[in-house]
């Protein structure tokens, strides 16, 4: 017995012996993936960068935003269009963004640095993935000018956000990279951002990119990387371009105006004959998969009394936080009989004891003014949730399936039409700004000679793409953003609230390299 | 292989037999002791002439008088041997020349010869001064006077204190250096902290090892089942468990069947949890004056005044049950225990319920063979509360809105932006059931005298089952006496998660002991093997019907069901070794050596080694100390080790793609993915070297023993998220829990200093009356020693307005509060506009009187100041126990002070509509109350400050038992009962404490912790019980 006992001890280190050998301490990690088994990965990785579009973060655009709450903010909310909305002490740090109070720790401007050097992290390790790819040329370097097209867009948004940003064009080599690589926490001046990362990269893709007509719905394509050049240049003063490359857009004939304008932000007028380049939503795992908070955070928000929607998803309930509320001063902006005026703003009905109160466009009623917030809400950022589905809404009131609308036709004719005028062929301009009015219920306009016609133009990208995420940008793009906001009553500071600061964070986190904007 | 079956069938055959005693030994009753007889007849080789034999009994208690149950009475040199009973009561057969031997964990042995006497008691010597104590330490025992390292060891007895759920509870203020935060959350164990906070983000819980298997949770364990736990305190004595040790090891070890006449008891408890320590809210007036005081909207009276804890509080019912059975035979020990146990919490809907199962049995396979079996069972089912939310509400909801009226809840968020607290719990389902399986296997041979093999196989299996259903409620009249606001769920929805995991260990030992004259050697080496593997599946669907039968994924819609799964799994293969040597019982010197290799690192920092050498000297047993009488033991211990903490996630270094990031091409669905974060590919253990210095002492015949010990202990290289350049990328990974924006990496140290010192002093005055009076108090400076790169790590969030209060850097305690410095309170406008900056600024322009004023530095900004830490200067505790004839008393004390802790519901106050405390309506600042402590009535979102930061220093009675044991000769008229105790516990009956929340022992991770957000409330119980023997 003692033998057999003796060898059954033997036995048991004999297999202990083998069981740690290496390959039981191999164990990979379960349940994640790692670059190299992903036979994918490059497609995969391009896939990725366009879903940056949607979100980085799917809590919602709090610390790290491309499209979301924060985005809002620094663009609507920030210009004369909008309010900070929701009621008082809702979301503070919004409202130093309306106010320009906003100081280097706002930690909406944060989620907007780290939001898009996010997204620019994701095109960079798609580009890196691209190059060594086994797929073929041609595929390569169509899907390298897509992704090449949304990073200048990223440095697009970063340069009218904050000017001169860090460059990053590579993949980082470890967390340590900015110990030895300056150039990951010191600023490039904006004309460097401009000529080394977005014109290359709309180039590159305007290059590679085929004709709307020719590609796969929701990819980039020739005439999206043309447009969002041509307006590239319009920021550069750049009229020759500027009118070159839209007017190829208009040529093109991919593209036109459609009838309705009130269609163009519901899901009917999703990728319409207008549209040039939106962010995509649509369902995804059974649930909707738009951009976080953008619909909910802007939906019209209840202040008292139950609202009676039976055919609604919450029968009693209101539509969202109520933020980013259109201004007055935009409400007075419309010429009478625009159309666009009551496509755009949700106006409740100011007698407080309305019985039925407003009907949107689905039938939803909201009371009076005495049950919600504020007295206008933005109506493009409206998504329905009637239970019929008459808009797809799987209940996610989070990730409504919202299409952003970013480019679209009618900003080409705008651009045309300005850069036109500062060209001095005021014909083209006018031409294309009727289009544009005639369109909104609105007669040929009456403005003639360069300056006047270049206030019309101005007008017209105001109330035709208002809430749209470009007038803050505009105001100072033209030089009067000072003039414009204060005339509103906003404490704008010339010379400084151009610009956001750099989040106080990342100037910490460089060492001092990082030189924050004037001003802050 | 073929050949062994034949040893397993004989195995079988000899397990079989000893069952087949076993059971006709329970049918007859009595023919214990014959066959006790028998047995020592057989061994003795006498079988013809039987000596004279009677029955001896007796009552074996310790210095104390406690009663002691299962103290093994043995017949010298034969297998003869009962163990005393629920009353400490034994009765064996002897002869008169018979020597009994009484020895028991944790005390030491006693020889009483039987001399014609029929009744021999026993008082045996408790075990901190026992010289000749045998404490577990890892992979074996050793006598606790020949430890050079830093260990303590508690008996079951002293663990088993009702109403506690775990073992780790029962030893609060009991051992020096053993910080234990509880919480009175059902089914929630205390936190553990041993000689101060080594880490931040590894994992700061000490190691458990139940019978060999390393777990992570020992509430399923029902504590009467514990025969005896060690807590290895210093690198010295931990460094046998390696790379795991550094938060220290607390080694359980269950109850074994004992020699003799089977056991049966029943134990049981009835108690009743009450809320403690609460919190006065304001009342309807108070409310509305505070209100209108800090101009906030118009308020005007109800006609209600609601006190919302009052609403979601209760009082709970707790009831625990445990029958034990246990005995052995001339080969086969064998023990089953039941427990039951009920404990409603005090929050409403809060309930606890486990039911536990231990079979341990050890069979004598052949001489020098031994094979033991353990199999532990339990299942527990949860009733968890939405406690963060409806605790958080419950401070805030105005007092004007009605609780319930009619089954109808107040709508307190058409009046202010907070949910109904009652309904915040009673909207929602979430339950939870454990099953979880330990079992162990283990194989002793010694072939000869001085070698034991070794071979434990241990494993333990988990089966968590998580629902949470969510209820379809509007915002209408059929929910709230009235309609609106924003407290609804339009679509119900169900979540079911099941969590498994196993997870294995392989220990192989070979253990050698021998003396030469004066030298006294032990070896030690071993290897181990480990798996560790987990697994998680949830599935999700809205629009399940509300009815509790059909809370089934398959009952909702099909078109909204979502699902998810993922998996861990890392193993570890390790090496150990041990010398212990000791020269004429005087000269001690350990040495330690374990190599592990982990699967959670890359290949190239795979392997960590943690070495240890300690020595003593027993100066007591030096010549010159013979001659006196005062000292009875004196050693002095000093000690060196090298271990390590591994609690790292498995994708800590290893760059990971996130999948399923979508995107819509053509209108379809397309799932993309990114590397979304950067990771630290040379990441690594974080290694702890540890000094300890020790005195340990016994004096006076055993009155007074006592132990001083002194610590110094540094973490190197412990794991820190740092925060990295935006322009790098990193972005949220659902799968990992690395922040986004983050890299984890080895770049802090942490120094632990501390001292310890015990004392116990014990008497007997007369034959019925005996007490003793111990305490025991460590002191322990944590402090943060190097950052590597300087960037401090910040956490401790409480809302919107106070981002983050706590900040861990150089030069102060992990997880410090780090906030703006209120100097006083505006009592005018005079002092607002004399309160400038350098350039004549005014600093706070917009302060009105009553208004806060605020520190700001030479720069005219706001200056945040460190202001304490939750860790405490030292923490102590007090014990004192009196046995008078059947009486018993015992009263446990514990406390700290020294620390800080953060008011966070207090903070979190968000607006002019939210409750405030009652003292704080009563002491605002006004005109006429002109006070420097509180501001003017205001509408919250207050920036964090000193204001919120209070004392955390309270003192606390524990436990005091009051007991009774029935007398034997009133017992023996019921033939069946041989014992019976009963006794009353109060538990947690009396507090002090500055603090002015609910309770200052706040639980949490090592950068968020001593924040009172959503603490479970204290509560104190009173619970009655009985002890039974059969």
């Amino acid at each position: 017995m003692k033998k057999q006992i003796i060898r059954i001890f033997a036995l048991l280190n004999v297999t202990l012996a083998c069981s740690c050998s290496k390959s039981f301490l191999n164990v990979p990690i379960q349940g994640q993936s790692s670059p190299a088994n992903d036979p994918q990965l490059a497609t995969n990785l391009v896939t990725g960068v366009y879903s940056s579009l949607i979100y980085i973060d799917p809590g919602g655009g709090w610390n790290t935003d491309t499209h979301g709450i924060s985005f809002i903010a620094a663009t609507n909310i920030m210009s004369d269009d909008a309010d900070k909305g929701s009621f008082a002490g809702d979301q503070p740090e919004i409202g130093d963004l309306d106010n320009f109070t906003e100081t280097p720790s706002n930690t909406f401007v944060a989620a907007l640095w780290n939001g898009y050097y996010a997204g620019i992290s994701r095109a960079n390790n798609a580009l890196a993935a691209l190059a060594i790819s086994p797929l073929d040329t041609a595929t390569k370097t169509e899907l390298s000018a897509e992704v090449r097209f949304i990073r200048g867009y990223y440095y697009f948004n970063l340069v009218r956000f904050f000017g001169g940003v860090p460059l990053v064009l590579g993949v980082p080599t470890g967390p340590r990279q900015a110990d030895t690589d300056p150039s990951l926490v010191t600023r490039a001046s904006d004309s460097d951002i401009y000529n080394k990362a977005i014109v290359p990269d709309l180039q590159f893709a305007m290059d590679h990119l085929p004709l709307r007509s020719a590609q796969v719905v929701g990819r980039i394509t020739k005439g999206a990387a043309e447009t969002l050049l041509a307006k590239v240049y319009l920021y550069e003063k750049n009229w020759l371009q500027a009118f070159n490359l839209s007017q190829d857009v208009i040529n093109s004939a991919q593209y036109q105006l459609v009838p309705d304008y009130s269609t163009i932000w519901r899901q009917v007028g999703d990728n319409d004959a207008e549209s040039i380049f939106e962010i995509e939503t649509g369902g995804y795992g059974n649930t909707d998969a738009g951009v976080p908070l953008y619909s909910e955070c802007q939906g019209p928000r209840n202040k008292g009394g139950v609202w009676n929607n039976p055919n609604f998803n919450d029968p009693t309930g209101d539509l969202g936080w109520g933020f980013c509320t259109p201004s007055q001063s935009l409400v007075n902006a419309y010429e009478p009989g625009d159309l666009r005026k009551a496509a755009t703003i949700i106006t409740i009905n100011p007698n407080p004891l309305a019985p039925s109160g407003d009907t949107l466009w689905d039938g939803f009623v909201i009371p009076n003014i005495n049950s919600t917030q504020s007295p206008y809400y933005n109506y493009k950022a409206y998504h329905s949730e009637r239970k019929d589905g008459i808009e797809t809404f799987y209940g996610n009131r989070d990730r409504k399936e919202k299409n952003i609308h970013i480019l679209r036709y009618a900003e080409v004719l705008l651009i045309n039409a300005e850069s036109a005028n500062e060209l001095n062929n005021s014909s083209v301009a006018i031409a294309d700004l009727n289009q544009v009015r005639n369109r909104a219920g609105l007669p040929n306009t009456t403005a003639s000679g360069q300056t006047a016609l270049r206030t019309a133009i101005w007008h017209e990208r105001h109330v035709e793409l208002a809430l749209e995420h470009d007038r803050f940008f505009d105001i100072v793009r033209e030089g009067r953003a000072a003039q414009v906001m204060q005339a509103v009553g906003k404490n704008f500071v010339q010379g400084k609230n151009e610009v956001l600061p750099i989040p106080a964070t990342q100037i910490a986190l460089s060492g001092g390299k990082l030189i924050q904007n004037p001003g802050y | 292989m073929i050949k062994a079956i034949p040893v397993f069938s004989r195995i079988d055959q000899r397990v079989f037999a000893l069952t087949a005693k076993l059971i006709l030994g329970l049918f007859l009753a009595g023919s214990f002791p014959l066959k006790g007889r028998a047995e020592k007849n057989r061994i003795t080789g006498n079988t013809i002439q039987v000596p004279p034999v009677h029955q001896v009994t007796g009552h074996v208690q310790d210095t104390s008088g406690a009663i002691l149950v299962g103290v093994t009475v043995s017949v010298k040199g034969t297998t003869q041997a009962t163990s005393t009973d629920a009353n400490g009561n034994y009765m064996i057969p002897v002869s008169d020349t018979d020597i009994l031997v009484f020895s028991f964990i944790g005390y030491r042995e006693v020889e009483a010869p039987v001399k014609g006497q029929t009744v021999i008691n026993i008082t045996l010597q408790s075990s901190s001064q026992s010289l000749s104590e045998i404490v577990v330490v890892g992979y074996g025992t050793q006598q606790k006077k020949y430890i050079t390292g830093a260990t303590a060891t508690i008996s079951g007895a002293q663990l088993s204190k009702p109403p506690l759920l775990t073992a780790t509870q029962a030893i609060q203020g009991q051992v020096a250096g053993v910080q234990v935060i509880g919480s009175d959350q059902p089914g929630v164990a205390p936190t553990i902290r041993i000689r101060g906070t080594g880490t931040m983000l590894a994992g700061a819980n000490p190691l458990y090892v139940v019978d060999g298997v390393i777990t992570s949770d020992i509430t399923n364990i029902n504590t009467a089942d514990i025969a005896s736990m060690s807590i290895l305190k210093d690198a010295s004595s931990e460094a046998i468990y390696g790379v795991r040790a550094a938060n220290g090891v607390i080694i359980i070890t269950t109850k074994q069947g004992k020699k003799g006449k089977m056991q049966i008891s029943y134990n049981a408890y009835v108690g009743v949890h009450m809320p403690a320590n609460l919190v006065k809210m304001a009342n309807a007036q108070q409310y509305i004056d505070y209100v209108q005081a800090s101009l906030g909207p118009a308020v005007s009276p109800t006609g209600y005044s609601t006190d919302w804890y009052n609403q979601i509080l209760r009082n709970g019912i707790e009831q625990n049950h445990s029958v034990s059975i246990s005995g052995a035979s001339a080969k086969t020990r064998y023990l089953l225990d039941l427990g039951y146990l009920s404990d409603q919490g005090i929050v409403i809907d809060n309930v606890f319920k486990r039911f536990t199962l231990r079979s341990n049995n050890e069979f004598d396979l052949a001489p020098g063979l031994t094979l033991g079996l353990d199999a532990a069972y339990s299942n527990g089912n949860t009733q968890n509360v939405n406690l963060g939310t409806a605790y958080n509400d419950a401070y805030r909801a105005a007092p004007l809105i009605p609780a319930m009226i009619n089954g109808k809840y107040g709508n307190t968020s058409l009046f202010q932006n907070v949910g109904n607290p009652i309904l915040d719990i009673q909207d929602n389902n979430n339950n939870t059931r454990d099953n979880h399986l330990e079992g162990s296997g283990y194989l002793e041979y010694k072939p000869v005298p001085w070698l034991t093999l070794r071979s434990d196989i241990n494993d333990e299996l988990d089966f968590n089952n998580n629902r949470l259903y969510n209820d379809q409620f509007a915002a209408d009249n059929n929910t709230f006496v009235t309609p609106g606001g924003n407290q609804s769920n339009s679509i119900s929805n169900l979540s079911v998660q099941d969590n498994f995991f196993y997870h294995w260990v392989w220990d192989n030992t070979a253990t050698f002991h021998k003396q030469f004259g004066q030298h006294d050697l032990t070896l030690l080496a071993g290897t181990t093997a480990e798996e560790f593997f987990s697994q998680y599946i949830q599935g999700y669907r809205m629009n399940v019907p509300s009815n509790p039968n059909l809370w089934y994924l398959n009952e909702g819609d099909a078109n909204t069901q979502s699902n998810s799964s993922n998996e861990e799994k890392y193993t570890r293969n390790s090496y150990l070794g041990r010398i212990n040597y000791s020269y004429g019982g005087k000269y001690l010197l350990t040495v330690n050596f374990r190599a592990d290799a982990s699967s959670i690192f890359s290949a190239a920092h795979r392997w960590a080694y943690s070495p240890s050498i300690g020595a003593g000297w027993i100066i007591s047993e030096e010549n010159f100390m013979r001659n006196q009488h005062i000292v009875d033991f004196l050693k002095l211990r000093g000690s060196w080790g090298r271990v390590g903490n591994d609690a790292i996630p498995p994708d800590a270094s290893a760059i990971t793609v996130t999948p399923n990031l979508p995107y819509f091409f053509g209108g379809n669905a397309t799932g993309g993915s990114a590397i979304t974060q950067i990771k630290d590919q040379n990441i690594g253990w974080e290694v702890n070297d540890e000094t300890d210095l020790g005195i340990e002492f016994s004096s006076l015949k055993g009155k007074l023993s006592g132990e001083l010990g002194y610590y110094n202990k540094l973490t190197q290289n412990a794991l820190i998220y740092v925060l990295v350049p935006g322009t790098l990328g990193s972005q949220p990974n659902p799968n990992s829990s690395i922040p986004a924006g983050y890299v984890l990496t080895n770049a802090a140290n942490i120094s632990n200093i501390g001292e310890e010192v015990s004392l116990k002093w014990n008497d007997r005055i007369s034959r019925k009356l005996s007490y003793y009076i111990s305490g025991n108090i460590t002191f322990n400076k944590n402090n943060v020693v190097g950052l590597n790169g300087g960037q401090p790590y910040i956490d401790g969030p409480i809302g919107a307005n106070q981002p983050d209060v706590t900040r861990t850097d150089n030069g102060h305690p992990i997880g410090s509060f780090y906030v703006q410095k209120v100097l006083g309170v505006f009592q005018n406008q005079a002092e607002i506009n004399a309160y400038t900056d350098s350039h004549g600024n005014m600093l706070q322009p917009a302060a009105v009187p009553g208004d806060f004023k605020y520190q700001f530095n030479s720069n005219g900004i706001l200056d945040s100041v460190y202001a304490g830490s939750y860790q405490p200067v030292a923490y102590y505790g007090f014990s004192l126990g009196i046995t008078y004839g059947n009486f018993d008393f015992s009263l446990d004390t514990y406390g700290n002070f020294g620390n800080k802790v953060y008011n966070g519901k207090k903070a979190f106050r968000q607006s002019f509509l939210d409750n405030v405390e009652a003292s704080t309506a009563n002491n605002r600042w006004t005109n006429s109350n002109k006070t420097q402590s509180e501001p003017r009535a205001n509408g919250g979102e207050l920036p964090a400050s000193t204001y919120f930061v209070e004392s955390g220093s309270f003192f606390r009675v524990d436990n005091t038992t009051l007991g009774y044991t029935i007398p034997g000769d009133i017992l023996k008229h019921t033939r069946a009962i041989s014992s019976l105790r009963i006794y009353f516990t109060a538990e947690n009956p009396l507090t002090i404490k500055k603090y002015s929340g609910f309770t200052a022992e706040l639980p949490g991770t090592p950068t968020n912790s001593g924040i009172e957000l959503n603490a479970y409330p204290t509560e104190k119980t009173y619970a009655l019980g009985v002890n039974v023997g059969f």
